[in-house]
């Protein structure tokens, strides 16, 4: 275990951005404003390697209150205090590859997905289960997410479900649930139900109360374009879900769905500000969604998009806003750390994104508006 | 004589003949019955011994054995008025009046009830059940039960906070923690614990509340045990720290100082790793505490209890003066209290670097600096408290169903508090007091109660050849009737060849259990040791939709793509209800290098569940472990074509096995599949 202090240098572009924020939205600081406008994020920082990061290539990030863990091809991460602290397989961490990170709410355990197991990290401690000593599907964990008491995990062999109380493991594959395949990449959950990501096949609704399924799959088939828009997911490969507020997201390699429970909108690249089709990771927060894509970040809160982008191996970079037909283009000092982005979460005032090359950690820029609903 | 007498007296001399000629084969045929059940150590031919004392059912089962009520925990009341005994055997709380020194009243509570704890403002009092998963909230004015309260399984051990708003319960099966909130008589959340926790105390300044456990966290494989005291945060409800005791386990109850400076465990320091003929080094294991210094980092260290010559097997439970310098073990396997200096432990630890403690972990003679006397009571004693003014020491003796009383300052015997349980002492009762006794073994080490905690197992292998070879993983000894042989190789026809002179012999290196006693100890074991309810088990008899799907794996007979499994490889071939056990020996592949021996008699599986680590040398440390690590060629069962999901519902089949008697109940139901979810 390392620990490293990182010594910061913010770069503030705030007289321009403000303006820029003042003038495209109007006055601003009302309550009102703050929650329709998108969100306006600079001071961009980034941790790397020489602040203390295992590796730079970052898979994904998750907000413990004042600790930030993040999962890395070369061990898992805390930053508490201004300092990162690095945990690696000699700790216990079951594999060097952290691909998902959750907090349970009921104990605060923190549930960690590596390609080669599942940790339970309590207390300093961690704890290994596998698919050779538990009822774990697979080892190769793309994400895990806490409901309740309860942990679910999107595994290369299926979903499996935990309970902690009981030490009971369930499996859901193919074999027993609507899916295509038993390759699962997403998981979460809302108003009483577990939605699954599913390679191939779409996205998977469980009712635990019931333990009744249904499936969300592209009515266009293996169609790589969306034949008849808004009937339904947009593809079949999903690789993450997200629900909040009643609205699902489904993010897939070729376009992003929303699901309100009874309509379907896809969104793409061509007819939106979303960065990209090809999204990894998407994020709801309140009614703003956040997609990682490979080619920026974007958010969307239902009529602006913001998508935040950079280039190669610059400190500066762009904010595209999209409003309709309408775009602007913003350019900043400070960015991103890299296009490929992989994870993100939030902090209070601060984003933390997780990318291909580095942490990078935004501020919500002073003056203009928070928009995010965040708790 | 006239031919009328001759003929009668040549029948009477036939008949005479025909008796003498039957009694004499009868009693050779005897002879020998015994002597081979028996291993050849001499017994008397006494049919009751095996047939009758160890009958569980019946009318003379019913007429020779009582029902006792084995006081375990006892708490006193603040005016010192009233003693609360939780009574594990009679299901009851007694509740004694310490005045007149008479039960006041007994209050039918749960099954297997352990501890009884008194709410701050002493109106209630709460009662856990063990084998009830729940806990009895009693009306301590006018003594009667007005609530249950909802745990996981298995509670035993609680502590309150300091305003009575929150119940702390250790769940023994289930390895967690429940938080109860009192107001609403909910359980708010539950945390991970060590390996089957036991005892519970909340600090002094009522920011932490500590758990220790029993038995070790899954460890790799002949590596020392390490069992985990947790500390959870009051405030946050959640875990802050968990430590671990190295090399120990048995960690049964747990006290803290008024002043908060040092958190004290009972604990045992097994010596599984090595050979058990190293007897000049601490032999098998040695008793002691654990100590956490909360005012130094938490720094933890191991002291030893005994002394050279003299052992003190199974510390249960530890109280502390109320200035914080004396502490009291009880030791239920020598009938003794250990009296210590906490004052002389701190002095110690005041100047004693890391390397120091490691050696005083292992030192048999650190015990004289800081015990200060032994106390004797009555037979296993176990849970304890002092009166307000620490002037008595109340001790529950277990198998004498009453509590004895001692006075601290001159160490004398006050009196005992008598129970009301049987005066009687029948033959399994005495079986009791042998089993939980360690005085059949060299200088008192161990008993048999040690490795075999509750009847049960304590998780650990160990090397009782001496040679480094044919590790035994400690077996259950519960509900054994109608399970022989014994042993992983099954050479032990009888328990009284298992427990009698090769035992002596072999692992207590002293002289065997007399004929009478060794009677005593098979029909205790025999007779009383059976297993806990199985939470995975339905009381209605009935299997979840995975268990049932379980069932089928367990039972099949082709494998997935329709080959034929032959007989012997089938689950339930080797393993068939009600023990899961066919009694034969069978090659399942699982041989190492250091095993002489390829077959390995088939285990019995009732609560298998909580009998990890499995296989007959503790290698596979999950139940999944023995089909995924140890199967490779499918010896062990045909499981290498199964899906995950398949040996995962064979698995939840598994964990549902429990005590033999519950199958002539068991129905298996069909499960109502709704949606083709439920199906493969």
């Amino acid at each position: 275990m390392k620990i490293h202090q990182r010594n910061t240098n913010f770069k503030i572009t705030s007289l321009v951005l403000s303006l820029a924020g003042l003038l495209f939205f109007g006055f601003i600081g009302t309550e009102e404003k703050a929650a329709k406008a998108p969100l306006i994020y600079d001071q961009w920082e980034v941790f790397t390697t020489s602040d203390g990061l295992p590796s730079n290539k970052a898979f994904c990030v998750k907000v413990d209150n004042d600790r930030v863990w993040v999962g890395t091809n070369e061990g898992l991460a805390l930053y508490e205090g201004g300092k990162w602290t690095t945990y690696t397989t000699e700790d216990g961490l079951a594999h060097r590859g952290v691909l998902s990170i959750d907090i349970s709410p009921v104990t605060g355990d923190v549930w960690i997905a590596t390609m080669s197991g599942l940790n339970r990290f309590s207390a300093g401690k961690f704890e290994t289960f596998t698919q050779f000593n538990s009822g774990l599907a697979n080892d190769v964990i793309y994400n895990v997410t806490c409901v309740g008491k309860d942990v679910w995990v999107a595994t290369g062999g299926g979903a499996s479900h935990f309970d902690p109380y009981t030490q009971r493991w369930e499996i859901f594959t193919e074999q027993n649930a609507p899916m295509h395949e038993p390759w699962t990449y997403g998981i979460t959950s809302g108003d009483g139900k577990v939605f699954i990501a599913a390679w191939g096949g779409g996205v998977i609704e469980y009712t635990p109360e019931t333990r009744q399924f249904r499936d969300y799959v592209d009515p266009d088939g293996e169609m790589e374009i969306d034949l008849f828009p808004d009937d339904g997911l947009v593809h079949d490969i999903t690789t993450g879900v997200s629900y909040s507020e009643g609205v699902l997201w489904a993010a897939t390699y070729f376009g992003l769905s929303r699901y309100d429970g009874t309509q379907w909108k896809g969104y793409f690249k061509e007819d939106s500000g979303l960065a990209s089709n090809f999204i990894n990771f998407v994020k709801a927060n309140g009614k703003v969604v956040w997609l990682c894509t490979d080619e920026g970040l974007s958010g969307f809160d239902g009529t602006t998009w913001v998508t935040y982008s950079t280039k190669e191996n610059r400190k500066d970079g762009e904010i595209t806003i999209t409003k309709d037909k309408d775009i602007s283009k913003l350019k900043t000092s400070t960015s991103l750390s890299n296009n490929f982005i992989i994870g993100v979460d939030f902090q209070d005032d601060y984003i933390w994104v997780a990318t291909a090359k580095g942490v990078s950690r935004g501020k919500a820029q002073a003056g203009a508006t928070i928009q995010s609903s965040i708790k | 004589m006239g031919k009328k007498h001759k003929n009668i007296r040549n029948v009477i001399l036939i008949l005479a003949g025909a008796v003498i000629v039957i009694l004499g084969a009868g009693y050779k045929w005897s002879e020998r019955h015994v002597y081979y059940y028996n291993a050849g150590q001499p017994h008397p031919i006494n049919c009751a011994s095996c047939h009758v004392y160890p009958q569980r059912d019946g009318f003379l089962a019913e007429f020779l054995n009582e029902d006792y009520l084995s006081p375990v925990n006892v708490a006193i009341s603040k005016d010192q008025k009233t003693l609360y005994v939780t009574a594990q055997e009679g299901n009851k709380l007694v509740v004694v009046d310490l005045e007149s020194q008479t039960v006041k009243k007994t209050i039918d509570v749960g099954l297997f009830p352990h501890s009884i704890l008194l709410h701050p403002d002493e109106e209630l009092g709460y009662v856990t059940n063990q084998w009830s998963n729940s806990i009895s909230v009693i009306d301590l004015i006018n003594l009667e039960i007005i609530d249950t309260l909802g745990t996981g399984y298995g509670p035993s051990g609680m502590s309150i906070d300091q305003e009575g708003k929150f119940l702390y319960v250790t769940n023994t099966y289930s390895s967690n923690l429940s938080i109860i909130d009192l107001e609403s008589g909910e359980e708010i959340r539950r945390l991970n614990t060590g390996n089957n926790p036991m005892g519970a105390a909340v600090s002094p300044d009522g920011n932490s509340v500590f758990v220790c456990s029993r038995r070790t966290i899954p460890i790799p494989f002949r590596t020392p045990p390490k069992t985990e005291l947790t500390v959870a945060n009051t405030k946050t409800q959640r875990v802050d720290d968990r430590k671990f005791f190295v090399s120990a386990h048995i960690m049964e109850n747990i006290a803290i100082t008024p002043s908060g400076d040092l958190t004290i465990v009972t604990l045992v320091r097994p010596k599984n790793l090595v050979p058990s003929t190293q007897i000049e080094r601490g032999w098998m294991m040695n008793q002691g505490i654990g100590i956490i210094e909360n005012n130094n980092e938490g720094r933890l260290s191991q002291f030893i209890l005994d002394d050279p010559n003299a052992y003190y097997p199974d510390p249960f439970d530890i109280v502390i003066s109320n200035d914080g310098k004396r502490g009291y073990i009880s030791h239920s396997g020598v009938d003794k209290i250990t009296v210590i200096d906490i004052d002389a432990i701190r002095e110690i630890l005041a100047t004693a670097s890391e390397e120091d403690l490691k050696l005083f972990s292992n030192h048999l003679g650190i015990s004289d600096q800081f015990v200060i006397t032994r106390i004797s009571t009555g037979s296993s004693p176990k849970g304890m408290t002092l009166s307000s003014d620490g002037s008595i020491l109340y001790v529950a003796e277990r198998l004498e169903d009453r509590v004895s009383m001692t006075d601290t300052r001159s160490f004398d015997f006050i009196g005992n508090l008598d129970l009301g349980g049987p005066k009687k002492i029948s033959v399994t009762r005495k079986g009791a007091k042998l089993f939980t006794n360690a005085g059949h073994t060299f200088q008192n080490q161990y008993s048999c109660y040690s490795c075999h905690p509750d009847g049960h197992e304590d998780g650990l292998t160990y090397d009782l050849t001496g040679q480094g070879r044919n590790l035994a993983n400690v077996q259950t000894l519960r509900d054994l009737s109608g399970t022989a042989p014994f042993k992983w190789i099954g050479t032990n026809v009888s328990v009284y060849m298992q427990c009698g002179m090769r035992f002596s012999k072999f692992v207590t290196r002293t002289e065997a259990f007399a004929p009478d006693d060794l009677d005593a100890v098979v029909a205790y074991i025999m007779r009383d040791l059976t297993h806990p309810p199985n939470p995975f088990q339905d009381l209605e008899g009935e299997l979840t939709p995975a268990q049932l799907r379980g069932k089928v794996i367990y039972e099949r007979t082709t494998t997935n793509d329709g080959r034929e499994i032959p007989v012997e490889n089938q689950c339930i071939t080797c393993h068939p209800p009600p023990n899961f056990t066919n009694l034969l020996a069978a090659d399942v592949g699982t041989k190492k290098e250091i095993d002489d021996y390829y077959l390995f008699d088939s285990p019995n599986l009732n609560n298998v569940y909580e009998s990890a680590p499995y296989l007959h040398d503790g290698s596979a440390a999950t139940l999944e472990e023995i089909w995924t690590k140890f199967n490779d060629h499918d010896l062990h069962g045909v499981a290498n074509d199964m899906t995950k999901n398949q040996l995962n519902d064979m698995i939840e089949y598994l964990k549902s096995f429990g005590a033999a008697h519950t199958y002539t109940n068991m129905k298996t139901k069909e499960a109502k599949y709704e949606n083709s979810s439920e199906k493969y």
